[in-house]
């Protein structure tokens, strides 16, 4: 078990309106989290409950209409390559190599040529795609975008983790095997890792935590720890179990 | 702005066989180029048959064009009109295309200088760059400098349009991401993310002004400047047809030639796309 104790993230009393043609619609309401550092938390919940716009939030992308975030002490007031972000539509920029994009983050932050070029590398083997670092985004599979889109976020060495139903797009198959891979490059990095995701599957195999939200609008409902070591037998009966109580406390709320 | 001489209407993908594609970005087969040579022959006897039943100064016959092109070619005339038709074109074209770029860039992305010049652009640019004629001709003269003028304005507008629009709708989540890795100033943010996401628009546009600005050119010829469009209309005005003709087919040749040489370099910048 990893040593939990200062606080990395913390969410206090957010919330968020949006202001629309019908009136005000609110996305979050009075959410409170804290994540320590090194943990891997997810917010679990159906879809419209507000679990993506406090990822945005998070991240700097949004600001909370009320509340604060403070990430390792400091208030979060816009983003930083510090909390790298994984979106589920990849995001990757279309006109340059994988290669290319894995630098992005590196080339802003004015990370010298050769030192940039080996972190690149570095990057390329973690994610297995060595091969195919001169290939444009078009070329390569959804899997694949979601890797590199993921070695761009970690390029920069940040110290938190947010992703949003990164692996939301691809096939079954290939999401078990990016849950694999995340959780191994997890353990040997210590990153905090805030997860969004409505897959309770994927909650339970992955998370040292589950923060399970219900909308609208949306806020905490529970928290479940989970404390079973990795990599998790998805067949053993406590899984099975864990699965079908989250299930339906989820279908409870809806 | 969609005329017969636009050149990307052949990108609406009308044609749904993929075969080889080669020249001009045309799918090409042998059936298509049997029925390509049956309606070439068949068009050219249409014409030699009416160019034979009336004098040459009201259609002279294939024949004779392409002797007046021979002639031309041979003598030299026919490249010291072109380079004259170039010297305005050229610079009229890369300055416009430059100019409107980088307007259509910073009005697509700043909305203060959009909001300023907005009520101005609305108004300047439906007035066809022909129409500035007028301006060329008692501010420049109509030499080269008025010829070049008149290119400019195509050029500039049908540019600032495409960089303008390729901007404003550069895409919104790529710019998060962008900010999400470090981008912190609107310099790097254009540089790195709205440029390269406008680029495939800019370069329609520019496309589209290498197209149509040949057009430009022949209409300020015609209104005198030298070149191309000027000895399609003084050969006419000598009932010297088949020369004006063989001046018309010059003109063709050099948009194929302009238009294939514009796609060749766009296919390469965007290589990240098809």
């Amino acid at each position: 078990m990893r040593y939990h104790n200062d606080a990395a993230i913390t969410i206090d009393g957010v919330s968020k309106q949006y202001e629309g043609e019908g009136g005000t619609t609110t996305a979050l309401r009075e959410m409170s989290l804290s994540v320590s550092s090194g943990e891997f938390v997810t917010v679990l919940g159906p879809s419209g409950c507000g679990k993506t716009t406090l990822l945005r939030l998070v991240s700097g992308l949004e600001s909370p209409t009320d509340g604060d975030i403070t990430v390792a002490g400091k208030l979060v007031q816009g983003p930083d390559p510090n909390r790298g972000t994984v979106f589920q539509a990849y995001h990757l920029f279309p006109w340059l190599t994988v290669r290319e994009n894995v630098a992005f983050g590196l080339v802003e932050q004015g990370v010298p040529d050769a030192e940039r070029q080996d972190r690149v590398q570095e990057m390329l083997e973690v994610i297995g795609l060595s091969n195919f670092a001169d290939a444009y985004p078009k070329e390569l599979s959804g899997g694949m975008k979601q890797r590199v889109g993921l070695a761009r976020a970690l390029a920069v060495d940040p110290d938190i983790l947010l992703m949003d139903e990164p692996f939301g797009s691809v096939d079954m198959q290939t999401r078990r095997q990016l849950q694999d891979e995340l959780i191994d490059i997890w353990r040997d990095t210590d990153k905090t890792v805030l997860f969004v995701t409505h897959d309770i599957e994927e909650a339970v195999a992955l998370s040292d935590r589950i923060v399970v939200m219900s909308g609208t609008p949306g806020c905490v409902q529970a928290t479940v720890s989970v404390a079973e070591s990795r990599p998790r037998n998805r067949s053993a009966q406590w899984f099975v179990d864990q699965v079908e109580t989250l299930f339906e406390r989820i279908k409870s709320n809806t | 702005m969609a005329t017969e001489f636009d050149p990307v209407a052949d990108s609406s993908g009308i044609r749904s066989q993929p075969t080889t594609t080669t020249a001009f970005g045309r799918e090409w087969n042998l059936t298509r180029l049997w029925y390509g040579f049956v309606g070439t022959a068949g068009f050219l006897a249409v014409w030699w048959a009416g160019g034979r039943e009336v004098p040459s100064y009201l259609l002279p016959t294939p024949g004779e064009v392409a002797g007046a092109l021979w002639a031309e070619l041979v003598s030299g005339e026919l490249l010291v009109h072109l380079g004259e038709s170039l010297l305005h074109y050229i610079p009229g074209v890369a300055v416009g295309v430059v100019a409107g770029g980088l307007l259509g860039i910073g009005m697509g992305w700043s909305l203060v200088i959009d909001a300023a010049l907005t009520p101005v652009v609305r108004v300047l640019r439906p007035i066809p760059p022909l129409a500035w004629i007028v301006f060329a001709i008692i501010w420049l003269g109509l030499g080269h400098t008025g010829a070049a003028f008149i290119v400019f304005i195509g050029a500039f507008w049908i540019t600032f349009y495409n960089a303008y629009e390729g901007v404003e709708s550069a895409s919104r989540d790529l710019i998060e991401v962008a900010t999400t890795l470090g981008v912190d100033t609107n310099r790097r943010l254009l540089w790195r993310v709205v440029i390269p996401d406008a680029l495939p628009g800019i370069l329609t546009g520019v496309r589209t002004s290498v197209g149509q600005c040949w057009m430009m050119v022949i209409a300020a010829e015609l209104f005198g400047a030298p070149g191309v469009g000027y000895e399609i209309i003084t050969s006419a005005n000598n009932l010297a047809m088949a020369r004006s003709i063989a001046y018309m087919l010059v003109i063709s040749v050099v948009f194929l030639l302009s238009d294939w040489a514009v796609r060749r370099v766009r296919s390469y910048l965007l290589d990240w796309q098809q």
